[in-house]
């Protein structure tokens, strides 16, 4: 006995219609239970940070001839597994920087990350994991590494000098958005490597 | 493999399976013993190797010299043998990636019917220089050394000079023996007889190229930097002399004024092997 | 074109029908063991029930209890009873005893994660506390961190065992690609474990390994923020190392090594490639043969029995 309305050649059955519905209610619950735990581990790429100001010391601390050692807290709340040291002078104007500027340099190497030392004798930073080399300046003299050292943002504020947000430089020193060690910068490269949200946009 | 090999290969495989044993007991008796033998290795190891905590994680450090497990060390090899900054991501991901790529699919492009490893030459050949460079490489791995530690031996008298070497950054661009960095400058294994101390003395101070200058040490403190003088000049591949305790010269607590040479490189460097 | 029934092994072969002779020519039922009165079924007359029928018969059956209400007796028969190839040696118990180094990292990891606080505050910590005031702890400990040293060797040596003897080629090929897959399921338990004790080598080997991945064009710096939960080692860092050690990867693990498992049962192991079917080998060590002189198994005489 055929339906109301049956012609031949027609396509739809009742066993097509179930195996389509139970496929899409299937999809849409499992969908429910997966999407919101991936989004549960991604959600931390798309965290935008706070901007933090850590004093370090007065002005008379720094001079431009060499760096000295500060500690700053970069992740708040886990005590001293979020710290790290940085490499604080002030501006030369041998160099062309202004002398009442800071420069701030990180000891993360620009290979993957290892801490690099500073060697008075030298005036360069070694890092001790695959032979990376830099200058005075962070630049890369030798070795492996991709782009110099990273910096941090300084400013002065009631006579004491202050570091703020990570950023990273180009070959040439020029300041962009702060990448991952291993990553180059400038140029072609700021596409490949895209800047994230997850760090503070550039000085 | 085409289908009358993988016939052939299927009636062979019937015969061998017909003239074997059951895998109980027989089989059963071999991975019994073995697995024996596994745990009694963990256990031995546990107790004779103990598992002792290395020091606390510190991200502020400038002195540690980080290593990973020694199942990475080929990894770690091949990261520091790729100097070129442009070929950095070919050595971080580009062979790896290549590596396990040719590891997945090798039943897909190996097509050949041959099993016997005698009679496969270029899978023979090929899986036993593989075998061979990865030991190599994680051999070299283990034995990289920190960035501020000449082993060289030398006799007693230079050791001074070969703590400021360590300490100054040489080790960054040179290679002294089995220290330091094949580049950018050249090894000064035997320095000593190829330059005469004058010479010596000459490129510190004025740091020919990219060399930075030691002119600074040199003006504020002379007596390390002639004692690097001498040591250097007394690398000339003869036999020393050494003192009987090696490894109480690297430790040894010098003159106030090699700290101040090593300046922000504080101490000798601690090397990761706590764990 | 020959029956490739008859070719397969004989776990792949579909089981005989009830009343049929089987396999290896066992008669149909009827030996009067049928307990329920109702027609013979299969497993009797299935020749690897050779075990169990046996003790069907006395008082305490509780072989036969479990197996009328679960129905495994015939696959476990089948499983132990199967012929391993004439010649398999001691490299081929590399593959169990991995298998079983694995349980070793496991049973110990079980133990390790009583005592455990993935938290970067409390984590050294914790493992100070167990290796000093915990009974065994200090031992424990080193079973788990000398087991995986000894699970990277062991894996290592059974893929260059299954290499050289050509284990991987037809019909095993979807073996080897699980295998290749356990090694680097491996290598990242490795990886992601050494990171929980949380002294310096940990701390900088992660980082190291965490901007490795980084370098990896345009998707690089969003995978190490994923790894890493932020752009610098946070306070969930370790967290997320800590349930990828112990709930993702061990579950991929165990579900490939059942997988795997599977397959050699399956298939079977290979014999020794030197051994050829047409010789009479005088003991298991016999001289290579060329493969494809003679070919006096391909006549189809059944001469080689």
């Amino acid at each position: 006995m055929k339906p109301v309305g049956y012609f031949e050649g027609e396509s739809m059955t009742r066993r097509k219609v179930f195996a389509v519905a139970g496929g899409a209610l299937g999809g849409i619950a499992g969908a429910a239970i997966v999407l919101p735990a991936l989004g549960f581990a991604i959600a931390p790429i798309f965290d935008e940070p706070e901007e933090d100001w850590q004093a370090v010391g007065p002005l008379d601390d720094f001079v431009p001839e060499t760096y000295v050692p500060r500690v700053i807290t970069i992740v708040q709340g886990i005590g001293e597994a979020g710290k790290t040291t940085v490499y604080v002078r002030r501006g030369s104007a041998d160099l062309g920087e202004d002398p009442d500027s800071y420069i701030a340099i990180s000891t993360r190497c620009a290979h993957l990350g290892c801490p690099v030392r500073f060697v008075q004798a030298a005036g360069n930073f070694i890092c001790p994991c695959h032979g990376g080399v830099y200058g005075f300046q962070g630049e890369v003299i030798g070795g492996p590494p991709v782009r110099p050292l990273d910096r941090f943002q300084t400013r002065v504020t009631d006579d004491l000098v202050e570091i703020g947000p990570r950023y990273s430089v180009t070959s040439q020193l020029e300041p962009v958005r702060a990448r991952d060690p291993g990553e180059f910068t400038g140029g072609v490269w700021e596409y490949l490597y895209p800047p994230r949200p997850s760090t503070a946009p550039a000085p | 493999m085409n289908s009358q090999e993988k016939e052939r290969y299927l009636r062979e495989y019937e015969v061998m399976k017909k003239k074997g044993k059951p895998f109980f007991p027989y089989a059963i008796l071999k991975d019994s013993t073995m697995a024996l033998i596994v745990v009694a290795v963990i256990v031995f190891m546990s107790l004779w190797l103990g598992a002792e905590q290395g020091p606390k994680a510190d991200p502020t450090t400038t002195t540690y010299v980080p290593r990973p497990e020694w199942y990475f060390f080929f990894l770690f090899e091949l990261l520091r043998v790729i100097k070129p900054p442009e070929l950095v991501p070919i050595a971080t991901i580009g062979i790896p990636t290549i590596a396990m790529v040719l590891l997945l699919l090798l039943p897909f492009y190996d097509r050949n019917a041959e099993r016997n490893p005698l009679r496969r030459p270029i899978a023979s050949i090929a899986g036993i220089m593989t075998i061979v460079a990865m030991a190599f490489l994680t051999f070299l791995g283990a034995n990289a050394g920190s960035p501020t530690d000449i082993e060289v031996e030398v006799a007693p008298q230079y050791e001074a000079g070969k703590l400021v070497a360590a300490q100054s950054g040489c080790l960054a661009c040179h290679q002294f023996g089995e220290n330091g960095n094949n580049g950018p400058g050249p090894k000064l294994t035997e320095i000593g007889a190829r330059l005469n101390p004058a010479a010596i003395a000459r490129s510190l101070e004025i740091g020919p190229g990219i060399m930075p200058s030691y002119a600074g040490l040199a003006e504020e403190q002379p007596e390390q930097f002639r004692d690097m003088v001498a040591f250097l000049a007394s690398l000339n591949g003869e036999e020393q002399e050494t003192s009987e305790t090696e490894e109480s010269a690297s430790g040894t607590p010098h003159s106030t004024g090699s700290e101040g040479a090593a300046g922000g490189a504080g101490e000798t460097s601690d090397s990761g092997s706590g764990s | 074109m020959p029956d490739l029934q008859k070719l397969l092994p004989p776990p792949m072969r579909r089981p005989p029908k009830p009343g049929h002779p089987g396999g290896n020519g066992a008669p149909p039922a009827g030996d009067g063991a049928v307990t329920d009165g109702a027609p013979a079924s299969p497993k009797t007359d299935d020749p690897g029930r050779r075990l169990t029928t046996g003790v069907k018969d006395s008082p305490a059956d509780l072989v036969g209890w479990v197996d009328e209400r679960m129905g495994g007796a015939s696959f476990l028969t089948a499983m132990l009873m199967r012929k391993v190839p004439k010649g398999t040696n001691w490299f081929y118990t590399l593959g169990s005893a991995t298998l079983f180094a694995f349980v070793v990292q496991a049973v110990t990891g079980v133990f390790l994660a009583m005592y455990y606080t993935p938290s970067p505050v409390e984590a050294y910590a914790s493992i100070t506390h167990l290796t000093n005031d915990v009974f065994l702890g200090e031992f424990v400990r080193g079973m788990h961190k000398w087991g995986a040293s000894v699970m990277v060797i062991l894996v290592f040596v059974h893929m260059a065992r299954t290499f050289f003897f050509g284990a991987y080629k037809y019909p095993r090929e979807l073996n080897w690609v699980i295998g290749v897959v356990l090694l680097i399921l491996t290598m990242v338990m490795g990886f992601t474990g050494y990171l929980l004790p949380f002294d310096q080598r940990s701390y900088w080997a992660t980082i190291v390994g965490v901007n490795i991945n980084g370098t990896g064009p345009i998707v690089g710096p969003y995978l190490s923020d994923f790894l890493r939960a932020g752009p610098e080692f946070g306070a969930t860092t370790l967290a997320r190392f800590y349930a990828i050690h112990m709930l993702l990867v061990p579950g991929a693990i165990i579900a490939l090594i059942g997988a795997h498992l599977y397959l050699v049962v399956k298939l079977g192991t290979t014999a020794p490639p030197w051994l050829r079917a047409d010789r009479k080998p005088k003991d298991a060590r016999s001289q290579p043969v060329d493969a494809f002189a003679g070919g006096s198994y391909g006549s189809g005489d059944g001469s080689a029995k």
